[in-house]
C-alpha cells in the first residue's frame, strides 16, 4: 500500500505523547513570537504569554512535556527573531528553565496543592529570579543596577504570572470540556 | 490530573506574591548603596565636591546670583537661590537624587565617589 514502509515504522515510533509536544510547542512558539511584536516600555519587560503553554502542558502531560516543550520554544524562538546565543537568548533560556523547573518540582512535591494559578505565580517568580542572576553574572555586575529594577521585575512578575495563570485554567477547563464532548 | 480550580493555596500564594512586591520597593530603597558626595555644577561644570557627612554651608554664584546650599545630617539642600519660582527651594532637604535649579543653572547631586561611567541598563 505505502510506497514507503519505512515511514510506517517511523510513525509508529512517534508516540502520541510527541505529536502532543510538537502542537504545543508550536503554540508557544506562536505566543512568543507574537509577544515580541508587543511594545513594553522597558526591554526587559516581556508577558510571558508562552508560559501559559509551559502550564497546560504541565498539567495535562507532565513535567517531561513542560520541559521539553519550552526548551523547543526557547531555541526555536532565538532562531526565529534573531537572537540565538545573544544576550537575550540566555536571559530567555536561563528564565525559562528555572521557571519551567521550579513549576515541575513543585507539582511533583505538592501534588494537587496549587491550581494553574499558584504554578505560574511559581514559575513567573523564579523565572526572573534566574533573569535577574543570569544579567548580574554575565551582563550588568551592578548590584545597583539590579537591585533598581528588582521592584518592578517583582510587580511585573506578580501581575503577569496571576493573568498567564488564570488564562491557562479557563484553557485547560476548555479543552477538558472539548474532550468530554468529542468522547 | 487534578487540582484544577484556584484553591486556597493558590490565594495565599498570590497575596504573599502581591506583599513581597510592595515590600521590594521599601526593601531596595534600604539596601541601595548611599550616596556619600555632595556635587556641585554651575552652567554644566564641576565647581565643588563636599563630603555628605560634614555639616557646611557654602555660598557661591550661580548664573543669575549667589546661592547657598546647606549639607546638614547626610542631607542637603538649596537654601537660597535668586531664581524667580524657587523650585529649588521648595524641593526641600534630599538623601538621594538631585537638586535642580534651570534659572541659575545649579545643579546639586548626591552620587557615590568614582562612579564608573558605564552602560547602565542592557536590552534583551
Amino acid at each position: 500500500m505505502n510506497k514507503f514502509p519505512a515511514l510506517d515504522s517511523l510513525r509508529q515510533d512517534y508516540s502520541e505523547d510527541q505529536y502532543r509536544i510538537a502542537i504545543l510547542a508550536s503554540y508557544a512558539l506562536a505566543l512568543h513570537g507574537f509577544e515580541a511584536l508587543i511594545p513594553t516600555p522597558v526591554p526587559w519587560l516581556r508577558l510571558g504569554l508562552s508560559n501559559i503553554i509551559t502550564v497546560i502542558a504541565l498539567f495535562f502531560y507532565g513535567t517531561k512535556a513542560a520541559v521539553t516543550v519550552t526548551m523547543i520554544r526557547i531555541v526555536l524562538g532565538s532562531l526565529l527573531l534573531g537572537t540565538f546565543l545573544g544576550p537575550a537568548f540566555f536571559l530567555s533560556l536561563s528564565g525559562g528553565l528555572a521557571g519551567t523547573l521550579s513549576m515541575c518540582i513543585t507539582m511533583i512535591l505538592f501534588p494537587g496543592l496549587f491550581g494553574p494559578l499558584g504554578i505560574s505565580l511559581i514559575g513567573a517568580f523564579f523565572h526572573n529570579i534566574a533573569q535577574l542572576f543570569t544579567a548580574y553574572v554575565l551582563f550588568v555586575r551592578k548590584i545597583e543596577a539590579i537591585l533598581v529594577v528588582l521592584p518592578f521585575l517583582a510587580v511585573a512578575g506578580t501581575v503577569t504570572g496571576a493573568f498567564n495563570g488564570i488564562a491557562a485554567k479557563y484553557l485547560i477547563q476548555e479543552i477538558k470540556k472539548q474532550a468530554i464532548k468529542d468522547r | 490530573m487534578s487540582g484544577l480550580k484556584t484553591t486556597l493555596a493558590d490565594k495565599v500564594l498570590l497575596s504573599i506574591c502581591i506583599f513581597l512586591s510592595f515590600y521590594s520597593f521599601a526593601y531596595v530603597k534600604e539596601a541601595m548603596p548611599k550616596g556619600t558626595e555632595v556635587r556641585i555644577e554651575v552652567d554644566g561644570k564641576l565647581k565643588y565636591t563636599f563630603p555628605l557627612n560634614k555639616d557646611r554651608t557654602v555660598q557661591f554664584s550661580g548664573v543669575i546670583g549667589m546661592t547657598t546650599v546647606e549639607i546638614k545630617g547626610g542631607k542637603v539642600r538649596i537654601k537660597e537661590a535668586p531664581c524667580p519660582n524657587r523650585v529649588c527651594i521648595h524641593q526641600g532637604w534630599i538623601e538621594s537624587g538631585a537638586v535642580i535649579c534651570l534659572p541659575n543653572k545649579v545643579i546639586v547631586t548626591i552620587s557615590r565617589p568614582d562612579n564608573s561611567k558605564g552602560p547602565d541598563a542592557i536590552s534583551g
